[in-house]
């Protein structure tokens, strides 16, 4: 309950947490909303925001503004969400082993680790997904293959220092295996950090999965808030919503989660305030 | 000593970038799509027999090995072998465009630096205050913001409805400035994308100047100070901006790579002819020279980047020993 | 569909332009500058026609005869020709006084060579136009024979500059064409020789000092300047850093920005001599799309009128046969058409025994997109994808490059594909090639692609061709339009009416029915 009340301590994560809410159950609900999907043209092309049936306006093909929104968000929560828990499986899986092992697996770590600092990463990202095709799939496991070394950083970090203490020293006396040690000892101590910057990693899939749609590198198949702001770069110096307002879900929805993350940190890392 | 880590740190350079460059090679031979086609298709027909001799031209029938030592050895001697596409010299190309993209990243520095750390600082000075929160509140904007869609507002705002900035490219099309006249026009074009670049990286170093210099606002030199009797504005200069300059060092060493990254949207939006562009058009044309040419251009310059900011770092905080 | 806003910024953009402009006439010299959205593959027209190549080689070669806007011939490198009463003789006198770019006198060797050897070698229009000639003399210098094995009475029209570009026979006689060096340095005999091409920033023609025609040409340079994106495009046209928007330079989306804009002159008559109708074509060689029932179910399914309203923002005309509407022969009386019904659609469908599986699917099949970046063939291509639903056809549209969009589509590995194709002045020349049985030629673009054959049809077209009266012509094409539209021989959509852009600066740009392909020698300052 003292988790709760540190959590929700600010009125900006309060408010982050309302809207993320919000955007989760329009993603959800969005197929029992419509009646239509947001592939679907239904009328005539750009029409502005509050023509009559178009609540956000018509797209550049005569779709529903309003529809691709919301089926947009659905995109950006799933990508955004299932790359961010690859990027912790696996980063806390490696970071792991070459925190509480050290030497020359935790040599090779920060080597590949470094590795992923100096290639320019979203380039890394294209090849990647020209690699395995443009798709859902694809942009997740790509998003995950390049963020999952900050992950494997901090939880190294932590290994490293739990791994001489007391409570681990006393398991090992009394025999448990390395394997055990390190999930049920070190691991559940080693968390609060991950999960203080997991929902800061939502938010930058989800912009980093804006980037490749709006590059043309995403799911072609599928509606999502980047390829939206892609297919109006020409549309928007006649028809400016066709830009601005799935742009505009992208920045509620990540600042939500940045809120979100905010709270988390007050609730786990109790300091004085700054 | 410090040479001997300056050599080092050289050596250490040459071993990231040639990992760079056999990861590379491969990954990029993995992605779907054979050279001699695409360029076969530039040329507007696709004869079996046409296609074999471009594949022998650019020894893409030899084996795997075969093909990455003959890579390797020309990357040793700075050719980095030929665009598919372009029919030219990739370092060429590369060298061609990346003074672009150096002016845009050093504009884009000097903004975000120079606001971020006045804004940081002016926060700092009053923390707590209307003014502190209103920076918290606009880094926090910037920080959930896409870049490409900032840069498409600019276009919006500043060339759709109120035309006044040039939205594409870097110099007027078909003027042929020269002298002060093209420096004119090129500023000009920078203005937009350049704002863009740099008003993500100026929340982040306002939010790391305030908090450096609230950190040490409360250390004790910094009270020694005032108790002798300097200013305010002394104190802020003198001590605590100074070491506040640490962790913004450190920061600008991570921002490398991000900047020849992150500059492909940037690019994109805006048509800025530069490396970002270039990457960009390699990856949709299938175009593996110029691809790993600009990898491995990024790397070095990263890697190089990197140990000038260490130095840098050294002279800043002179309790900080190289090596 | 004019958004306000969008108004209000062109009304601001005109009077105060903030930003620099480039100098109209640096040093007295006058600029042409226009647009291309990427380096031509090389300038060689014949070689592979696009139309950029086209545009850009309009200035530098030229045909024997020019054409007005009723399509009559009129003298261009030929002074005159005549025509025997049997339609099987034609004497063109050439010019005397024409030099190539590079010095070298035009002859009556060159169009020996141009019509005999090299036009049909490389370009299928060519070839088909010219298949009719039985043989070609130079008495002299100066004059050309041709003997036609039938008298075809399209000959003429088969001498446009965009059809058939005079080339200089003492630079490719004996070469490989393909791998000529001056297949990137052409020399013709234009208003404007080739000066330099910088890849990825513009290609320079230069004035023609020695050009027969005098005072011609009105400006001294002309340039093609590379503009990626169509934003780029717009921004150029308005402000002025470019003169000329051609063809497909402006987005659909975007034309009523440039339509309302003061400064510009906007014509859509500048390409009537392409005559062209944008088409989907069917390989006729799989079920169902062999069944004509299928192909009028599709054109039922769709409605085209919402496909010229909304998806092309009004730009063009719904499409009801080969021939367009306002071209000769064009007969609509004869003409089967297939409004918008999709109950009809799926009643043929029924009729036809594909019906409804599991899911409601009657068909699965393939569209092969055209690669537009987002342009207007990739709105077309989902608008019809969403219409086929409607009836039980799922369409899966595939995005190809453009190698691998000729090498699919000459080499029959398609369901459904998307083409604009031009009737260039008459139906034999223009529209035959892709109905013709004889025209189905593996791998090679710009044929019978769809595998369509009819033995009335080759017969009609190969009797109209050949007419010696234009009533006996009007006939065949009638009963051929009547065929081709009872049998859907081709999904034809719209006709389009390519917009053409300049800046009032200039006057004489379009001084004939190939607009840009006839070049810019008219063109002068306003």
């Amino acid at each position: 309950m003292g988790f709760a009340r540190r959590f929700f301590a600010r009125p900006a994560t309060v408010f982050g947490s309302v809207v993320f809410l919000i955007i989760v159950i329009i993603a959800l609900g969005s197929p029992l909303m419509f009646a239509h999907g947001p592939l679907s043209i239904v009328g005539m092309p750009l029409l502005p925001p509050g023509s009559p049936g178009f609540l956000a306006g018509s797209d550049v093909i005569g779709r529903d503004m309003a529809v691709g929104l919301a089926y947009g968000a659905r995109i950006s929560l799933l990508v955004g969400i299932s790359s961010t828990c690859c990027a912790v499986g696996i980063g806390v899986l490696l970071g792991a082993i070459a925190g509480y092992y050290g030497g020359a697996v935790d040599d090779l770590l920060m080597r590949m680790t470094e590795f992923f600092q100096i290639i320019p990463a979203f380039v890394l990202l294209m090849v990647l997904v020209a690699f395995m095709q443009p798709s859902l799939g694809s942009a997740v496991i790509g998003i995950a293959l390049i963020t999952w070394p900050q992950v494997a950083r901090v939880v190294r970090g932590q290994f490293l220092s739990l791994r001489s203490r007391e409570f681990v020293e006393a398991a090992r006396v009394i025999g448990m295996g390395d394997a055990r040690i390190i999930f049920t000892q070190i691991l559940p101590n080693a968390l609060p950090p991950i999960v203080v910057i997991s929902s800061m990693m939502v938010g930058n899939a989800i912009l980093t999965e804006s980037a490749l749609s709006f590059l043309g590198l995403g799911d072609p198949n599928l509606m999502s808030w980047g390829s939206m702001i892609g297919s109006s770069r020409v549309a928007m110096w006649v028809a400016w919503w066709t830009t601005v307002l799935p742009g505009l879900c992208i920045v509620i929805t990540v600042l939500a989660l940045n809120f979100i993350g905010d709270g988390l940190n007050d609730a786990l890392n109790p300091r004085r305030r700054r | 000593m410090k040479f001997s880590y300056i050599a080092m740190r050289l050596v250490k350079t040459v071993l990231i970038t040639a990992a760079v460059v056999l990861l590379s090679f491969f990954l990029i031979r993995a992605v779907p799509g054979d050279a001699a086609t695409v360029m076969a298709g530039q040329a507007g027909y696709a004869d079996e027999a046409y296609m074999k001799g471009l594949r022998a031209e650019y020894g893409l029938d030899q084996p795997l090995p075969v093909q990455l030592w003959r890579y390797v050895e020309k990357v040793a001697r700075g050719d980095l072998g030929t665009s598919y596409v372009r029919r030219q010299p990739v370092t060429a190309i590369i060298l061609e465009r990346l003074p672009n993209t150096l002016l845009l990243d050093a504009f884009a520095l000097l903004v975000a630096a120079a606001g971020g750390i006045w804004l940081g600082s002016m926060a700092a000075r009053r923390p707590g205050s209307a003014g502190d929160s209103a920076v918290t509140v606009l880094a926090m904007l910037f920080y959930a913001v896409p870049q490409f869609w900032l840069g498409m507002m600019m276009v919006l705002v500043f060339a759709v409805w109120f035309p006044l900035l040039p939205p594409f490219g870097i110099e007027t099309m078909g003027a042929d400035y020269t002298g002060l006249a093209r420096v004119g026009d090129v500023v000009q074009h920078m203005i937009l994308p350049g704002m863009t670049l740099a008003l993500y990286f100026l929340a982040s170093y306002a939010r790391l100047t305030r908090t450096a210099m609230i950190d040490v606002a409360d250390q004790d030199f910094v009270k020694t100070a005032r108790a002798k009797g300097l200013t305010e504005r002394q104190v802020a200069r003198r001590h605590i901006l100074r070491n506040a300059l640490i962790p913004l060092v450190t920061y600008a060493g991570l921002q490398a790579s991000i900047l020849v990254g992150g500059s492909v949207l940037v690019e994109n939006v805006f048509s800025w002819p530069g490396v970002g562009t270039l990457a960009f058009q390699a990856v949709q044309g299938r175009d593996n020279p110029l691809l790993l040419g600009i990898f491995i251009v990024t790397a070095v310059l990263v890697s190089l980047f990197n140990l000038i900011t260490d130095i840098a770092y050294s002279i800043v905080d002179p309790r900080v020993e190289l090596g | 569909m004019l958004d306000r806003r969008a108004m209000l910024g062109a009304a601001l953009a005109y009077p105060a332009q903030a930003w620099a402009v480039p100098k109209r006439t640096p040093g007295g010299r006058r600029i042409i500058n226009a647009m291309m959205f990427e380096d031509p593959a090389h300038l060689n027209y014949p070689l592979s026609n696009t139309r950029i190549m086209q545009e850009i080689c309009g200035n530098i070669n030229e045909s024997l005869l020019l054409f007005d806007w009723q399509f009559k011939p009129q003298p261009n490198l030929a002074d005159s020709f005549e025509m025997s009463p049997d339609g099987l003789h034609y004497v063109f006198h050439l010019r005397r006084d024409v030099l190539w770019h590079d010095g070298v006198p035009f002859t009556a060797k060159d169009v020996a060579f141009s019509c005999g050897v090299m036009l049909p070698q490389l370009n299928p229009r060519s070839r088909a136009s010219f298949s009719h000639i039985a043989s070609i003399k130079t008495p002299d210098r100066y004059t050309v024979e041709f003997q036609l094995s039938q008298p075809f009475n399209a000959f003429l029209l088969s001498f446009m500059a965009s059809s058939a570009p005079m080339m200089p026979a003492h630079i490719f006689e004996g070469t490989d064409f393909r791998t000529n060096p001056y297949n990137f340095k052409p020399i013709g005999t234009g208003p404007f020789k080739f000066a330099d091409w910088k890849r990825g920033q513009h290609i320079h023609l230069t004035r023609n000092e020695r050009y027969w025609r005098p005072g011609r040409p009105g400006m001294d340079e002309v340039y093609y300047r590379v503009c990626p994106t169509p934003e780029q495009r717009l921004v150029a046209m308005e402000t002025g850093a470019v003169d000329i928007a051609m063809a497909d330079d402006i987005d659909t989306i975007v034309t009523s920005r440039l339509l309302a804009n003061p400064k510009l002159v906007t014509r859509t008559d500048a390409y009537n001599g392409t005559g062209e109708i944008a088409v989907m074509e069917l390989n006729m060689r799989r079920w169902p799309f062999s069944d004509r029932r299928f192909r009028a179910a599709f054109l039922h399914a769709v409605d085209r009128e919402f496909l010229v309203k909304a998806i092309n923002f009004g730009m063009g005309k719904v499409a009801h046969g080969p021939i367009p509407s306002d071209a000769p022969y064009y007969d609509d009386k004869v003409l089967t058409k297939y409004p918008y019904d999709p109950a009809r659609a799926r009643a043929l469908l029924d009729e036809m025994g594909c019906k409804p599986k599991l899911g409601g699917v009657r068909h699965r099949f393939g569209i092969m997109m055209i690669p537009d970046g987002g342009g207007y063939w990739t709105r077309n291509a989902q608008y019809i994808k969403q219409a086929l639903a409607q009836v039980g056809l799922e369409v899966e549209l595939e995005a190809v490059d453009w190698p691998t969009q000729l090498r699919r589509s000459g080499n029959w590995e398609f369901d459904c594909d998307c083409n604009s194709y031009g009737e260039y002045g008459d139906p034999a020349i223009g529209t035959s090639r892709f109905y013709l049985s004889g025209n189905i030629r593996k791998g090679v673009p710009l044929t019978n692609l769809q595998g369509y054959v009819n033995p009335e049809v080759d017969r009609l077209f190969n009797q109209a061709a050949v007419a010696v009266s234009r009533a006996e012509a009007q006939a065949c094409y009638s009963r051929l339009q009547q065929i081709l539209t009872h049998d859907v021989g081709m999904l034809w959509l719209y006709e389009r009416k390519p917009v053409f852009i300049y800046n009032k600066r200039l006057k004489n740009v379009v001084m004939g029915p190939n607009g840009p392909s006839d070049g810019f020698g008219a063109t002068e300052l306003a």
